[in-house]
């Protein structure tokens, strides 16, 4: 279990957005694995649009080619 | 007249090789695109030289860099709570025709070619973009170069002694 922790203030600007940033990048990745996961499982470019909130289309722009590339 | 065409042809092939090449270490971080740290990381690999020597006077390589780019992530994450032991970052499949840069990376090929403007005599050096990204305050270049003990003063000191060696 993850320990629990405040959120850096964002008096510490600094440390504010260092966390902003590293946040950002390891929700791509985890974005990322979760589709080509919800790909691999049958899900289609709906479903996945659905649950991460935005279009169907924005969703296969994304991730459409980037799979392609990974299946070959 | 010749030699200016000589160093602006200098010039293509080092921003032809720059910028696949920053695209590159971003995706091996896994990153789609390439901010400013991954423009540090690709002047290193330059054949020239000059970025790595500037490196190897202040003691440190490009490895001590990426790790130092990877750790300041780590301190971050760790700072809300969260592990970096249980984020596994893998390499990104680039989906892309063209690099595209984050908007650090273009900032610092901007300012690149500002710097090189008032520059004109000397060819285009990974020392040229150490030294745009040695004014860079704020963000992961700097937070890296921080991690790594290497005080802003003294990557500038050893950049402009690289440079003069190119005068």
């Amino acid at each position: 279990m993850t320990k629990p922790k405040l959120l850096p203030t964002p008096n510490d600007p600094e440390k504010a957005l260092a966390a902003v940033v590293a946040l950002r990048r390891t929700a791509d990745q985890l974005e990322r694995k979760a589709v080509r996961q919800a790909v691999s499982q049958g899900w289609s470019w709906s479903e996945i649009a659905e649950a991460l909130g935005v279009t169907k289309q924005a969703a296969h722009k994304k991730h459409a080619a980037s799979l392609k590339k990974t299946k070959k | 007249m010749f030699n200016r065409i000589k160093l602006r042809l200098n010039e293509m092939k080092t921003i032809n090789q720059l910028i696949p090449g920053a695209d590159a270490q971003a995706n091996a971080l896994g990153e789609e695109t390439a901010g400013a740290e991954h423009y540090v990381l690709a002047a290193l690999e330059l054949e020239e030289g000059s970025a790595k020597r500037v490196f190897a006077a202040l003691n440190i390589n490009a490895e001590n860099y990426r790790d130092a780019i990877n750790k300041q992530y780590d301190q971050a994450l760790d700072a809300v709570g969260i592990d970096a032991e249980t984020v596994s970052i893998e390499p990104v499949t680039s989906k892309k025709l063209l690099p595209v840069s984050h908007p650090s990376g273009r900032q610092l090929m901007k300012s690149l070619h500002a710097l090189k403007k008032n520059d004109k005599d000397r060819p285009l050096l990974g020392a040229h973009v150490l030294a745009v990204a040695a004014e860079i305050k704020h963000g992961v270049v700097a937070r890296a170069f921080k991690e790594l003990n290497i005080e802003p003063s003294d990557l500038k000191n050893a950049i402009q002694h690289e440079l003069k060696a190119h005068q």
